[in-house]
């Protein structure tokens, strides 16, 4: 659970008990983390809205902007302020931040919001319940909150004590950071996005409305009154005028005031507002010099990095190691009095050593201004005369986000303490959903829980991505005219966002290993996080290990070359170094057409002239036979397939191959010369048992075996695996005849592979062919057509690609025949035998008789 | 001069005198009237000493073997294997010398006066070693660096698959190996060569060709594209026939015109322990919170037969990964991991750092084929051995380490050239089947004086065989590992296709154990795609003593799964070799996930033991267990339940 305020560990929250336990989400809200391929990453995980970082990222390397703007708003109204000003808990909880930096996520949201934000408006919400819910202060928690109800089809009725919505957004983020039309823009969108929801400014608790009132206006009230006012630094000499507030005087700056300042600032404390008003004051007419004095180290000043690194690059000093004990006049101006301080004992609450004051090291730190950025505080007098307060800040239950009065509720920094934007959010998501059950009339419901989505984009295909370094957009400091408030910084360019995209781990995706896909990944992360004493990490994950996954290997799911392995030569054979040692893939067939590898291509008789042109000249040049009805080109030997329908049998052909007629009916198949080959086709095993011995007594060379069911027709083998069981009765029917070896037989239908091809080979082939390789090589892409999946060959290949991708292709399957070959301890690709496999699955065992593994 | 005579004194005992007087800087003279092997085998001189070994008659295999130092001088013929992988020395033989003379030598000088056999120089590194008759064939086979000087002929395809180096030839020629071309000769090398035939006497005025390698083989022409992973489920179970992964093989394979190389193992779902349930329900909330200290799972592997034994605090070592795959602060931070956790770890090939020695508490040292980085002095300061005759994620071939990753560093420890695409060869030089297997291991207990257990890795194929020779060759231990064996770069196909899955292999195993009477007399460590401590428990049941992880490990330490090892640029800074990005990992940090991993580990096998009614891992057994699934079923033959896989949970199966 994350904590309520101040400052969070990522890491050690995103590997809490929660990751090996996951609670379960609300009803209604939309949560993926039961998907068996998705683990919310780190970076989502630190999100107090769940933000679907890594899909976003992903899209951007896409270029596919309106859906990752999309998955950037869908839980998250202040999109674009938070592309500029979020905390940004994800990047130091991102895993590439312990390598070269994490991805700059808050960068990449800017990126995305500036190109898109102004554009897309995504559509309203209705309104569909009777209730209405009454918000006090426009803020971040109290617009979020009325966002959601606004999408749970509620009425909201924000009152807004000032004359503009945002709250600290606008009133405590200068416009150097935060420029106003980018709050204009999210502010714009919530609006447009709820129908319901009216905003009344000049509307302030106890002094324009009463509790009672919205009470009795309305079914449910949320207090999002937010912490105004800055806490004093309680020492002596503050009441000065020349001491002022951080969170007061950076909200007259935002207001527009430009004060002239004094030549020295001295602003204490080491928070965001710290870090605004130190840079507020730089850019002031008059000021030349702000010091920020800060009782800890550089280790421990909260500022964020990027803040803080900005301050010191627009040379703002720091004075760490100084505790301030009092305001004193000093000449025209006043002074800081200071001691030095040093690192005490940890902090029982947060851990950080406190500072212990050095006893002796009184100093002066003279300046014309202090201001105390020390904390914040709620203050309404309302709420205290109705005892609601505790005593600065609402007194509410984050568990149930209700208050002492049941028909209340309170989040945001005015009932948790002084937070992040994104907190803020995050308590009024939480206290909508709270809101929403006491208005559904439930009365214990499932506690909350961020929910997290997956939009399951490809991992980003980029070369780079283990070399690109952060990217950082140019860094512009105060600017030429600093009093005018310029941006300090751009925004990504397309390239440099696609670069830091790019740069993603995404911890959410599945992995490409069964053994340790992304869910085992996760676990082993969180063992490896576990403290081994902390008996309930242990026992959550025990009971998840336990868990067991689906049979990968379903009844019904058929038999494929897949599920066939080798044997590895060891000790009871010698293996053949496939890296540097010969093996023959040579065969002749039918002892007279010798193939240098025992492969053929088939398929491209419909396709056009030119790709025939482009693959014939491919199968050229690696001495490579076509399989088809008609042959592909010069200088390539054909084997004619011989169909009613097709060319009469030619004389120039290599080989006739008759597929058998309806019913397995043998067709008359004649030599047309008396060095050509003959043989049958078969596709149904049934229709061995005649066609074999036909075969045989006809003095056939060679059976073509056809497991796609139609090798005439347009990639058959698109339609599904091949039928293996031909194969195995193929064989089974020549070894019942006793003449094993005096037909060849090729087998054609879903070898992909050398690996599958050497398979075939080693069950009893000489040779096969490839159809839908072949076409991929040369092209082809996959596409649904009115008779099924066929392919289409795209024009971005040239000839001359389609002619280097068949030469390789063949080369590389050859390689990999023979590299099966020798590591079962083979130098001729052709002594391959059954006996060199086992299968893996109880199908592919009885579809090609192949031993089960383990079993012998 | 000390004498010792081998009829009537057993060779173990005469190479433990060999190796005192040596230390101790006195001339050894040996009678060996029969040829006995392993003569001096392990013989190291202190630096600055001058040590003679005489060998009066001949001598056996391996004469000389894992010396470093020496003058060894036999006066008549030798058997296979002279000088084996000797560090420095000379050693000088009156007569013939048998096959693979000067194999994997490092720095030695070896003169033989008469002929020698075949594989001359095989996978040496540096030295010269010198044949004053004929050379047999494919003398320089695959030498990585060193000279060949051969007074006589060179014998047929001479320089076969040398990676480096220089072979001399005085007489004819007879033909070039594979790779192999002539070259020219400098005057410089042919002074060095006189004064080296000076130095040993040898009166020669001839000339010389030289062989050297032609460079063509040793880097890919074409790199391959790096792809990301695409989600196994796509490819995997009841996957598409045309899927995305066999459409992206295809493309890239028409694009380089060879096979795919990747990280990893088997990347598909294949039969595994995951399909196997046990057979007591177990209640997580019932765990006794003490249950770490009330089951017993101390174990010690390898002192079957008189070495000292791994001291393990549970069943579980660290699978054998090597400097080269990994970076040097991985391997660091496994070491301090294995410490902490009371485990041992293992170099993997390609030799042993002082900080890997000096973080490991325990750890074994692997031998392959290419001889990288094995040397008689990290042999003395390992806990155990290993000969590697395969992996599980590549059977059948050596290691596979790109180009990137052959950094300046890593040759020097490998005693290789920098910068090329090494392929260790896949099988050694010296053990070309069952017989020589045993001659090497008594090579191996003569040169650590039966010290240290020695363990045979073997990837899992015809386990049922090769278990029944590794246990007559007199191993301690055999190191099984299955398909799902990973490995920092390997084939593709071979990953997915070669080698049976982990859980049919001790199946196996056991099987021919038993089959012969001595499941006694050998342990069996069993690996690839075992995870986590559930994963552990299943394989003791199944019959393993204990089990090892590799790839659980490295993601426990911060690998994401990418698969991407053989690119060389690891993203974590885990498998690479450039600096840039093994910086990015922080070896301290990491060995205490590791640890934290291997403590989770331990917590679960205790956790699982006690709920099986056990009070100690040796009692867990087969009956613990049922089948799942028809597969597992039917490989392990253990009753079938599908009944008892988990079902109260559906688990959406959403492509991603």
């Amino acid at each position: 659970m994350p904590v309520p305020n101040g400052v969070q560990s990522a890491m050690s929250d995103v590997y809490s008990l929660d990751r090996i336990d996951v609670p379960d989400v609300p009803p209604d809200y939309e949560d993926d983390t039961r998907d068996q391929h998705y683990v919310p990453a780190p970076c989502q995980v630190a999100c107090p809205i769940g933000t679907d970082a890594p899909s976003y990222i992903a899209y951007i390397w896409e270029e596919k902007y309106p859906e990752a703007f999309e998955a950037i708003t869908a839980t998250n109204p202040f999109s674009s302020i938070c592309g500029r000003v979020c905390d940004a808990p994800c990047e130091p909880a991102c895993r590439r931040a312990q390598a070269d930096g994490p991805i700059l996520i808050r960068n990449l949201k800017r990126f995305v919001m500036d190109k898109v934000g102004h554009r897309y408006d995504p559509p309203p919400f209705a309104v569909t319940r009777e209730e209405s819910v009454a918000i006090v202060g426009a803020g971040p928690a109290g617009l979020t909150a009325a966002h959601e109800l606004s999408q749970a089809g509620f009425k909201v009725e924000v009152h807004e004590m000032s004359d503009r919505p945002g709250g600290m957004m606008v009133w405590g983020i200068p416009a150097f950071r935060l420029p106003p039309g980018i709050i204009q823009e999210d502010i714009d969108r919530l609006t447009k996005r709820c129908p319901g929801l009216t905003i009344r400014y000049n509307s302030a608790l106890g002094r324009d409305v009463s509790l009672a009132a919205l009470k009795e206006r309305h079914d449910a009230v949320l207090l999002t009154i937010g912490a105004w006012w800055g806490k004093p630094m309680g020492i002596p000499g503050e009441e000065d005028p020349r001491v002022v507030d951080g969170v007061g005087w950076l909200r007259e700056i935002n207001g527009g005031a430009r004060p002239e300042m004094p030549e020295t600032v001295v602003v204490v404390g080491g928070g965001d507002v710290a870090m605004d008003a130190c840079r507020a004051a730089l850019r002031l007419p008059g000021c030349k010099t702000v010091k920020v004095v800060y009782r800890r180290g550089p280790e421990e000043i909260p500022a964020r990095k990027i803040e803080l690194e900005g301050a010191i690059e627009e040379g703002i000093e720091f004075v760490y190691n100084t505790l301030q004990t009092a305001v004193v006049p000093a000449g025209n101006g006043i002074a800081l009095k200071c001691l030095r301080t040093e690192a005490g004992e940890p902090d029982p609450e947060d851990g950080r050593r406190r500072p212990v004051a050095v006893e002796g090291s009184e100093h002066l730190i003279e300046c014309g201004l202090v201001i105390a950025a020390v904390g914040q505080t709620a203050i309404c007098e309302e709420l205290e005369g109705l005892g609601m307060m505790r005593p600065d800040r609402v007194a509410a239950e984050f568990d149930s986000m209700r208050t002492t009065d049941p028909e209340v509720f309170a989040a945001g920094d005015g009932a948790f303490g002084g937070s992040t934007i994104v907190m803020a959010m995050h308590h009024g998501q939480r206290a909508a959903y709270y809101v929403q059950a006491f208005l559904d009339g439930r009365e214990d419901p499932v506690p909350y829980r961020t929910p997290y989505r997956t939009r399951r984009v490809p991992v980003a295909q980029d070369l780079m991505w283990e070399r690109f370094p952060q990217q950082h957009p140019p860094f512009h400091g105060v600017g030429e005219t600093p009093v005018e408030f310029p941006e300090i910084e751009s925004t990504y360019d397309d390239e440099t966002a696609k670069a830091e995209a790019a740069r993603c781990y995404r911890c959410d995706a599945e992995t490409g290993s069964a053994d340790y896909a992304v869910h085992h990944r996760e676990d082993i992360f969180s063992m490896a996080r576990t403290n081994p004493i902390d008996q309930r990490k242990n026992r959550a994950m025990l009971e998840r290990r336990l868990e067991q996954r689906p049979d990968p290997f379903p009844a019904g799911r058929p038999a494929t070359f897949d599920d066939l392995v080798f044997l590895p030569a060891n000790l009871s054979r010698l293996v053949i170094d496939p890296y540097r040692e010969a093996c023959r893939v040579d065969v002749a067939l039918g002892g007279r057409l010798d193939l240098e590898r025992p492969f053929f291509v088939t398929g491209f008789d419909a396709e056009a002239a030119e790709v025939r042109a482009a693959v014939a000249a491919g199968l050229a040049e690696s001495a490579c036979g076509y399989i088809g009805r008609r042959p592909i080109g010069a200088g390539v030997e054909w084997l004619q397939l011989v169909t009613p329908d097709g060319e009469a049998p030619s004389a120039e052909a290599a080989a006739l191959l008759y597929p058998l007629g309806p019913e397995g009916a043998l067709p008359s198949a004649q030599r047309m010369s008396s060095d050509q080959l003959l043989g049958y086709v078969v596709v149904d095993p049934e229709q061995l048992a005649a066609a074999v011995p036909a075969a045989l007594e006809a003095g056939h060379d060679m059976l073509l075996l056809d497991g796609s069911g139609d090798i005439a027709g347009r990639w058959p083998e698109l339609a599904g695996p091949p039928d293996l069981t031909l194969l195995r009765e193929a064989i089974a029917t020549l070894r019942r005849l006793g003449r094993e070896e005096e037909i060849d037989l090729i087998w054609f239908g879903g070898a992909r592979s050398g690996t599958d091809a050497a398979k075939a080979i080693a069950m009893g082939c000489v040779a096969v062919a490839y159809g839908v390789p072949a076409g991929m090589a040369a092209g082809g892409e996959m596409v649904e057509g009115p008779d099924g999946v066929s392919l289409a060959f795209s024009s971005s290949f040239s000839d001359e690609d389609r002619r280097h991708a068949i030469v390789n292709l063949l080369k590389a399957h050859a390689g990999e025949a023979s590299m099966m070959a020798r590591c079962t301890g083979k130098t001729n690709l052709q002594n391959l035998e059954p006996e060199d496999m086992r299968a893996i699955t109880l199908a592919s065992a009885e579809a090609t008789g192949i031993v089960l593994t383990g079993r012998h | 001069m000390a004498q010792i005579d081998l009829a009537q004194t057993s060779v173990r005992e005469a190479n433990e005198r060999i190796r005192a007087l040596g230390e101790a800087g006195e001339d050894i003279e040996v009678l060996n009237p029969d040829a006995k092997h392993h003569i001096g085998v392990g013989l190291v001189v202190p630096e600055g000493a001058d040590v003679t070994l005489r060998v009066r008659g001949s001598a056996g295999y391996f004469c000389g073997g894992l010396s470093d130092g020496a003058r060894i001088e036999v006066e008549r013929n030798v058997g296979w294997g002279l000088g084996d992988n000797v560090y420095n020395g000379t050693l000088v033989v009156g007569g013939n010398a048998g096959a693979i003379p000067g194999v994997a030598i490092r720095g030695a000088e070896i003169v033989i006066k008469g002929n020698m056999g075949s594989r001359a120089g095989q996978v040496m590194k540096a030295g010269t070693l010198c044949c004053l008759g004929n050379a047999n064939f494919m003398a320089g086979y695959m030498m990585y660096g060193g000279r060949i000087i051969i007074l006589g002929d060179s014998g047929e395809r001479v320089g076969e698959d040398m990676t480096h180096g220089d072979i001399y030839v005085a007489g004819k020629v007879q033909s070039l190996g594979s790779d192999a071309v002539m070259g020219d000769i400098a005057g410089e090398e042919l002074d060095d060569i006189r004064a080296f035939l000076e130095r040993h006497e040898i009166p020669f005025t001839g000339t010389f060709q030289k062989v050297v390698n032609a460079g063509k083989r040793l880097r890919y022409a074409t790199s391959e594209r790096q792809m990301r992973s695409i989600p196994f489920m796509s490819f995997s179970g009841a996957s598409d026939y045309w899927n995305p992964k066999v459409q992206e093989d295809l493309y890239i394979k028409s694009q380089i015109g060879r096979y795919r190389v990747r990280g990893y193992g088997g990347a598909r779902e294949l039969p595994h322990t995951a399909d196997l349930a046990f057979r007591s329900a177990i209640d997580p909330e019932r765990i006794d919170p003490e249950v770490v200290s009330r089951v017993a799972m101390a174990t010690e592997i390898g002192g079957l037969n008189g070495a000292n034994p791994l001291k393990l605090s549970m069943p579980v070592m660290i699978a054998p990964m090597s400097y080269g795959a990994l970076s040097a602060s991985t391997k660091q931070a496994i070491g301090m991991a294995s410490t902490l956790s009371g485990i041992a770890e293992n170099t993997g090939e390609g030799g042993m750092s002082d900080a890997q020695r000096g973080a490991a508490k325990q750890l074994i040292f692997q031998m392959l084929g290419g001889r990288l980085g094995w040397n008689i002095h990290d042999m003395r300061r390992a806990d155990g051995l290993e000969i590697y005759i395969s992996q599980g994620a590549k059977p059948g071939f050596g290691g596979q380490l790109m180009a990137k990753k052959v950094t300046k560093e890593l040759a020097r420890i490998r005693g290789i050239p920098e910068g090329i695409d090494l392929r260790s060869p896949s099988r050694h030089p010296d053990i070309l089947g069952a017989d020589d297997l045993v001659i090497k291991v008594e090579e191996l207990r003569e040169a650590t004086g039966y010290r240290l257990p020695v363990s045979v890795k073997l990837g899992a194929g015809r386990v049922r065989d090769d278990i029944k020779i590794a246990t007559k060759d007199g191993f301690d231990f055999i190191e099984l590992d299955g398909m799902q064996g990973s490995t920092g770069a390997g084939s593709a196909e071979v990953a997915e296709y070669v080698g049976i899955p982990t859980i049919a292999a001790i199946v196996e195993a056991i099987d021919a154990l038993e089959e012969i009477g001595r499941r006694q007399d050998i342990q069996i460590v069993l690996m690839g795609g075992l995870r986590d401590g559930i994963d552990a428990v299943k394989a003791l049941c199944l019959g393993a003593d204990a089990v090892a992880f590799g790839t659980s490990a490295i993601i426990a330490g911060g690998c994401i799964a990418c698969m991407q090892c053989h690119v060389g640029q690891c993203v974590t800074g885990i498998a690479t070799q450039d600096p840039e990005h093994e910086q990015r990992y922080k070896p301290s940090l990491e060995a205490q996930n590791i640890h934290r991993f291997l403590e989770s580990v331990r917590w679960q096998i205790a956790a699982i033991t006690a709920a099986l009614g056990h009070d100690d891992v040796r009692k867990l057994s087969r009956a613990d267990l049922v089948a799942l699934t028809p597969e597992t079923a039917a490989i392990t033959r253990l009753p079938l339940e599908p009944e008892r896989r988990d079902g109260s949970e559906t688990i959406a199966m959403t492509a991603g």
